[in-house]
């Protein structure tokens, strides 16, 4: 929900209750006083009647009171000295309608037996009046209700611009590219100190991600160089006429060691431009399109180790990732399934809508599959690897929101990538 | 044939002109990028090497320099930088390769000796060694008057054997140089030595000498004696 339709909603439900309160209230008020001024008119009536006994000792339906608003009525038995005030419906006499009237009820002893006295009073006015106070009363407190929230309305509007410009503003942003995030200026406080912690935030990101870009490259430089002078080295040394088994061992070692560092640190360099999302250049992408090609370049290793390949590729894999990273992808887990399996080994590709699946045979798995994607991880002690591969493949996964499985049943390894449900931001 | 490789770690571009200097070739040496700008201005050269992180500036400067000046130079780049972006800006402003330190220096000198070729003889000249003989453009390879049938990584065994004659190759340099280096495992080493024995049998086959000299834990030699 958006802030301005919460607010409007918050302040559409506040504003109902109160108005309705105090419309309900207004309409108390108004009854109880009418019915005050009634009630006071009806006692001096009732005073007045009393004078009238006190000095006549009778009554004369006829001498006083027109129309039923008196009712005198003889009493017999029991009565008490109370007085009530109660509403009552009574037939007009003209129009045959049912009107409203308040009546005083009251019981006197004229000419020594006892009397109920009721004086009555016309209500239809005061109704008429109530009904009119509170028609008006409803009818402005509604637009008055109306017209403030519109007016809310318009200025939470208006006073939230400066946020939404700067929230598009930030979804624009992006962190790998040079240029500086850019906000409005805002009168209101609040939003510019906002926006002076965003730039301050951004402008710190950029800092970080550029230097981390930039080490990065560096420390490739820096490390690649010296191994590319061994290496160069070692390769003259190896041209020597006069070496001995003993000196050419030694080499060996030097070159391997040398090679392995190579591609250790090109992996680790690789782990962290992934993780530091340095691939940009995104594209739609069908892996399994492109699984088959990479599976050309493996022809010659899959025909020496004699792998025979089983392939049930139904459906396309369609992703949109760097077309590098997706090439590194394939790649380590397609030599990762060849470099594990066996001579006469099978190597199955499957593929649906929603997943992707190489399995392999091989050897009995010795540690726990979920920790295979940890760094330095490897199954077999072989020297040749370095236990990055599945730690890259992983991050590539988690960086474009592919669910990665490893599962291990019956001398079969797969790995199977499926689509994740992308979380909607905002 | 005139080489100038432009690389600011010293020992590296010695090595680097050493190796080459065996195989024929008259090499110079820049260490910056000014001195590298100054020496393409003055003089031809058949190839450069380009480093493409130095000190003063950046390789691709010496690239853009070449092309404006026309030089019929072929260009490798040399970098431990491993982007694809840089690659292909590499390639799109001019140069014919782009190789990964650390790099095997037969590789390098295969890649110089073929770069050369396609440029001075448009790929068109054959390669010819004792009895051997590889037409480049048809990827046909006779021994004596025979023809061989070679498997495609036979071939490129073959030349890169042919372009680094009586040199001592490791068996990581021919695994890169027939599959890349991202195929950097146990498996690549076997399948050389399989390859290895096949190409040693088929010119043996048609009558040819055995010029493979394996050489004891690092590699092979292709070399007269």
């Amino acid at each position: 929900m958006k802030l301005l339709e919460k607010t409007s909603r918050i302040y559409l439900m506040v504003s109902l209750v109160i108005y309705l309160a105090v419309g309900i209230a207004f309409y108390w008020i108004i009854k109880y006083m009418i019915y005050d001024e009634v009630e006071t008119r009806l006692k001096v009536e009732m005073q007045d009647f009393e004078s009238f006994i006190r000095s006549h000792d009778t009554w004369n339906n006829n001498s006083y009171f027109v129309e039923n608003k008196i009712e005198v009525m003889p009493v017999t038995g029991e009565y008490s000295h109370t007085v009530i005030f109660k509403d009552t419906l009574i037939q007009n006499r003209y129009d045959e309608g049912i009107s409203p009237f308040r009546q005083l009820t009251f019981y006197t002893i004229i000419g020594g037996v006892p009397h109920r006295v009721a004086i009555r009073k016309s209500m239809i006015e005061s109704y008429k009046l109530i009904e009119a106070i509170s028609a008006a009363m409803v009818t402005f407190l509604g637009l008055l209700m109306i017209s403030m929230f519109l007016f809310q309305r318009r200025l939470s509007g208006k006073l939230w611009k400066p946020f939404y410009d700067t929230l598009t503003r930030i979804k624009e942003f992006d962190l790998t590219k040079k240029e500086k995030l850019q906000l409005p200026q805002s009168e209101v406080t609040e939003f510019s100190e906002l926006d002076d912690v965003l730039k301050k935030m951004a402008d710190k990101m950029q800092h970080d991600y550029t230097s981390l870009k930039e080490f990065t490259e560096n420390a490739s430089h820096e490390i690649q160089t010296p191994l590319a002078l061994i290496n160069a080295r070692v390769e003259q040394f190896i041209q020597s006429k006069d070496l001995s088994e003993n000196h050419t061992y030694w080499i060996e070692e030097i070159y391997h060691a040398s090679r392995r560092m190579s591609r250790l640190n090109q992996g680790l360099l690789l782990l962290a431009k992934i993780e530091n999302q340095q691939f940009t250049d995104t594209e739609d992408l069908d892996l399994v399109d492109l699984l088959k090609s990479k599976l050309s370049d493996f022809e010659d290793i899959l025909t020496h180790k004699q792998i025979e390949v089983k392939m049930d590729l139904r459906s396309r894999f369609d992703i949109n990732m760097s077309p590098s990273l997706a090439d590194i992808l394939l790649n380590n887990i397609l030599s990762n399934a060849i470099r594990h399996n066996y001579l006469n080994g099978q190597l199955f590709l499957e593929s649906d809508e929603n997943y992707l699946k190489i399995s392999n045979t091989g050897s009995e798995l010795s540690t726990d599959p979920e920790r295979l994607f940890e760094r330095f991880k490897k199954e077999s002690s072989g020297a040749e690897s370095v236990g990055l591969g599945l730690a890259i493949v992983k991050q590539i996964c988690d960086n474009y929101w592919l669910e990665i499985e490893y599962t291990y049943h019956e001398t079969i390894h797969s790995i199977i990538i499926r689509q994740e449900m992308k979380e909607l931001a905002g | 044939m005139k080489i100038l490789v432009v690389e600011d770690e010293k020992g590296l571009a010695e090595s680097i002109v050493d190796y080459l200097t065996k195989e024929g070739f008259i090499c110079e040496v820049a260490n910056t990028f000014w001195q590298a700008d100054e020496k393409v201005s003055l003089y031809q050269y058949d190839c450069t090497i380009v480093d493409l992180t130095l000190p003063d500036g950046e390789g691709f400067g010496i690239i853009q320099t070449l092309k404006k000046i026309a030089a019929t130079t072929g260009i490798i780049i040399i970098s431990a930088r491993n982007t694809l972006e840089d690659k292909i800006k590499g390639l799109e402003i001019g140069s014919d390769d782009y190789m990964t330190k650390p790099f095997h220096l037969s590789e390098l000198n295969a890649r110089v000796k073929s770069l050369i070729r396609r440029r001075n003889f448009g790929g068109n000249n054959d390669m010819a060694w004792r009895e051997i003989r590889v037409q480049l453009q048809a990827r046909k390879v006779f021994v004596g008057e025979k023809e061989t049938l070679l498997s495609r990584k036979e071939y490129d065994l073959l030349l890169y054997f042919l372009s680094n004659i009586d040199v001592a190759l490791t068996k990581e340099s021919i695994a890169e140089h027939l599959w890349g280096d991202h195929m950097d495992s146990a498996d690549s080493l076997d399948m050389v030595y399989s390859h290895i024995k096949n190409l040693r049998r088929k010119i043996l086959e048609k009558g040819g000498k055995d010029y493979i000299q394996s050489i004891y834990g690092i590699g092979y030699k292709f070399a007269a004696s």
